[in-house]
């Protein structure tokens, strides 16, 4: 299909702002006489608060009110999937950083003063910080359930019979390790009762939509009474999906008669948000000497901490995704969310699929070591294609790009060991040079469960075209790509079109920014509104032309009859006399991929309509004397299905490797010691290396121009890759995320440094 | 807290004003001179997120006293570009797709041009290391080193 806008490096939208400093964040709104809000936390990680008492700091000058628990109007109990959370500790608290009172003052230092005046007494508890501990029959009780959230099971074939007829089998465990998300722009916003009594709040969010329908249940009211618009957001990684300051803002506007603003310093940024959920992976792996997969059989232990947030999806995420995009006949996995004393765990980048890949890729790897057989062609003896059924019971129908991303990679794996071989200069002592491979699949949208999306597109007599969308641009760019779509449909610019996004008050829900969904599902319902809007223009042109609307071209920004394009009349004439005709025309689109919920036994069922597929490939430095691993270069191939825009798509592969860097090598949340980025180290400039991109384009047949997602899969096979190059350079695995200075140091022994 | 009158000189305009002796100049941009392009991202000087140049050299406006910059010429993002017309920099950040949340870029930005004020043409090395005090989750890094190069093409190239 030749597309004008679709495929094209378009500028993102709003960079001009960008790049001046002219953006609004939410902590640059100017809201004059807003009061302050600042949180109580606990300082323990597990007790029951026996008393509050207010007196002192309410008599603080400048302290305006002090809320409790009792104060929330609804219900004090929220999240995202599983509702557990208290905005204000009813009487429990649960982790270091739990909210037990909000102050509201007319300035930072009284309600400073105020916090330090506050009498709060918490009856301490035993608690419990390893989620395997926290499993035992004795364990303290976190929730009054219990502390396992939730089981998720996958059966198909007879994994037994799989490993009988398996020549090899390898059982390895893995771990991973807590993360936070380190956008740059901590978590902000601004809320204020309107004349009519709604309250409006204005937040760095990934969800509005839900946002609002959260706060709704907590202030006890309609959620038409509460209006949500999402500021331009400063990153979100999955940790902008959970509420912040959200609830603080709404429970402050609701009672009191003034605007409040809210804005975590970086400290509360990291003690008071979700986390990436550590993994505790067993998996056996059984293959004949081919090298072909038999049986895979699991076990995933994911830490949710506190609260359950996502760790349901988490937790179904990883064993859904836990063979890699790899035919295996024979698969029991059992995966398990369970509840801590630690920060709670949330979605981040990929919800339990980074992680679980590092357990697939490894074992992957550790095979073909085994087995004489290179990286590539392992994995391709195994990979996906259409007719494949997945450990779900799927039949994979089309857009199955994994052995293309294989096929792209192997020139840079064959680079890469070149590069190692021809290596002329002797390397310093312990130093080593290693190449490393790693693949990925990934689902896109919400796991067995409906995640419609919904869109408009309007256009008025003046021939004005306006896109309405609930989705959330985060920094990701979908602003950017849902106009290139609909400016596709309509044969226009995207400057032609008018974006009106993410605010509760002027669009309908999209769904939330994430699970790497808003290109594919939202891009859809985007394409829908704007082709229903196209075919009202295309019915007034073929009654102007007296010819067949399926004869009348749209584009370029004129109407006209096939082979009579020096007939040709300017759309917004077009759009004029329609409009004058039929009044405002309003193109309504949505979209909802198919998928089947899960059976609570098996898992089979159909979690996702579509997937995107990677491979990357990384060429490491090893110094096992000091410890340090530099990835020196690294090659990574997407299926996209389309790129809507290929600076974008590269963008998130490059932003997705540096990430897995960090993730790979450093990066470690240690709960209630972690608080800075002094001691929370994420990669610099100097800690990437040379990226190159390559985008695979094996066309969805349901998605916007063939479109799936990138966002998360970008970061996906990053860590694995590096681990397998560790092992080329060293022969040593590593297990154990990250693998730090201290880990590669004790990785070899001295006498072969 | 007392005040101090101070004379501050930002993007060239003079500003009069008194200010606590512990308040910070990323402070005082925001909340008295209503700059509101340099951000705060973490507030102790790790991140980079408000960065300004200080005599034309990137310094941390969270961690530096406005009391201690009087008579300096200090610059921030509002200061770059020349009425409409974007700086170099800017225009070669546009051009290069190198930016996505947008959190990170004042300082980046400003910590490019002051790299290539003092260096004409800054090997790819020397990018990296210009900007390894100014961290970005978003990109990756690798489309904003692309388009410091551009910059630096762009600037070697006498324009008109």
């Amino acid at each position: 299909m030749i597309t004008n806008v679709v495929g094209k490096r378009i500028q993102r939208i709003g960079i001009q702002q960008k790049v001046t400093g002219k953006t609004k964040f939410a902590a640059d709104l100017d809201i004059p006489g807003a009061l302050t809000l600042r949180v109580y936390r606990s300082p323990v990680a597990h007790g029951i608060v026996r008393k509050i008492d207010t007196k002192k700091a309410e008599a603080i000058e400048g302290v305006v009110r002090i809320f409790t628990a009792k104060d929330i109007p609804g219900k004090n109990l929220y999240g995202i999937i599983n509702r557990d959370q208290t905005v204000l500790a009813d009487s429990k608290v649960r982790f270091i950083g739990d909210p037990i009172a909000l102050i509201a003052a007319e300035n930072e230092k009284s309600a400073e003063q105020a916090l330090k005046a506050l009498e709060i007494e918490i009856e301490e508890l035993p608690a419990v910080f390893d989620p395997l501990e926290a499993l035992k029959p004795d364990a303290p009780r976190i929730h009054e359930k219990g502390n396992l959230l939730f089981t998720r099971k996958i059966k198909r074939g007879d994994v037994e019979k799989g490993f009988s007829a398996s020549d090899i089998i390898l059982e390895e465990t893995y771990e991973t390790n807590m993360l936070e998300h380190a956008y740059i722009e901590p978590e902000s916003g601004i809320a204020y009762r309107e004349k009519e009594g709604r309250i409006t709040i204005l937040v760095t969010t990934q969800n509005p939509h839900a946002d609002q329908a959260q706060l709704a249940a907590i202030l006890g009211i309609g959620p038409e009474n509460v209006r949500v618009i999402q500021t331009e957001t400063g990153g979100g990684f999955g940790g902008k999906l959970d509420m912040s300051v959200q609830p603080f803002l709404a429970l402050a506007a609701y009672y009191l008669d003034r605007p409040v603003r809210m804005t975590y310093s970086r400290e509360e940024s990291f003690q008071a948000t979700a986390k990436r959920h550590p993994l505790k992976i067993r998996m056996k792996t059984g293959a004949t000497r081919e090298g072909k997969l038999m049986a895979v059989n699991a076990e995933i232990i994911a830490d949710t901490g506190a609260y359950g947030s996502y760790g349901i999806a988490v937790a179904t995420r990883a064993a859904v995704h836990a063979t890699g995009p790899y035919e295996v006949p024979n698969v029991a996995i059992e995966s398990k969310a369970v509840y801590t004393n630690n920060n709670w765990s949330g979605a981040m980048r990929g919800f339990g699929v980074p992680q679980i890949a590092v357990a697939h890729e490894s074992q992957m790897d550790k095979l073909a070591d085994s087995l004489g057989l290179d990286p590539i062609s392992i994995r391709m003896a195994n990979a996906f294609k259409v007719g494949s059924v997945t450990p779900t019971g799927q039949t994979l129908r089309a857009s199955v790009g994994i052995r293309e991303t294989l096929k792209k990679i192997r020139p840079y794996y064959e680079k890469f060991s070149r590069e190692i071989q021809e290596t002329q200069h002797p390397l310093p002592q312990g130093v080593k040079l290693g190449v490393g491979v790693a693949s990925m699949w990934y689902g896109i949208g919400n796991t067995g469960h409906p995640n419609p999306s919904s869109a408009q597109v309007e256009i008025d007599e003046t021939g004005k075209i306006t896109l309405l969308t609930g989705a959330a641009d985060i920094g990701q760019g979908s602003d950017t790509v849902l106009l290139q779509i609909a400016a596709e449909v309509l044969g226009v610019g995207t400057e032609e079109i008018l974006l009106v996004r993410a605010d509760t008050g002027l669009t309908t829900d999209a769904g939330a920014t994430s699970a790497s969904r808003q290109t594919y599902i939202s891009g859809r319902a985007v394409y829908e509104a704007a082709t229903k809007a196209k075919e009202a223009l295309l019915k007034k042109a073929a009654e102007i032309f007296n010819a067949p609307s399926s004869l009348i071209v749209c584009d370029g920004g004129y109407f006209y009859p096939q082979y009579r394009e020096y007939q040709k009349i300017p759309f917004g004439e077009v759009a004029k006399r329609a409009v004058q005709a039929d009044g405002v025309i309003r193109g309504e689109g949505t979209f909802n991929p198919e998928t089947s919920s899960l059976d609570p036994e098996t898992g089979q069922g159909i979690p996702y309509t579509t997937y995107a597929f990677a491979t990357q490939v990384s060429l490491v430095r090893v110094d096992s004397v000091t410890g340090q691993v530099s990835v020196i270069r690294a090659a990574s191939a997407h299926d996209v299905g389309k790129a809507v825009n290929p600076s974008n798509v590269e963008g998130q592969i490059f932003s997705g490797v540096a990430m897995g860097i960090g993730m790979g090598l450093f990066e470690q949340f240690f709960p209630n010691k972690t608080k800075s980025f002094d001691t929370y180290l994420i990669p610099t400039a100097l800690d990437v290396p040379e990226v190159t991109p390559i985008i695979v384009e094996d066309p969805e047949p349901t998605g916007p121009f063939g479109a799936k997602g990138v966002g998360e899969p970008a970061l996906i096979p990053t860590a694995p890759a590096i681990l397998n190059a560790i092992h080329q350079a060293t022969g040593r695995w590593v297990n154990r995320l990250p693998a730090d200075l201290e880990t590669i140091r004790g990785l070899v022994p001295p006498e072969e440094k | 807290m007392n005040r101090i009158p101070i004379t501050l000189l930002v993007n060239g305009e003079p500003y009069s004003l008194a200010v606590p002796p512990n308040k910070t100049l990323l402070e005082v941009l925001r909340d008295d001179l209503e700059l509101m392009g340099t951000r705060e991202g973490c507030g102790v000087g790790a991140c980079g997120a408000c960065t300004v140049l200080i005599d034309g050299v990137p310094a941390r406006s969270c961690l530096t006293l406005a009391v201690d910059v009087q008579g300096l010429s200090i610059t921030t993002i509002e200061g770059l570009a020349e009425g409409d017309e974007l700086h170099p920099v800017q225009e070669a950040f546009v051009e290069r797709h190198a930016i996505q949340c947008g959190y990170c870029s004042s300082g980046m930005i400003l910590t490019a041009k002051a790299l290539l004020d003092k260096k004409k043409r800054p090997t790819k090395d020397e990018i990296k290391r210009a900007i390894s005090g100014n961290i970005c989750r978003c990109t990756g890094y690798a489309k904003i080193e692309d388009a410091i190069a551009t910059a630096a093409k762009k600037l070697a190239t006498p324009s008109k």
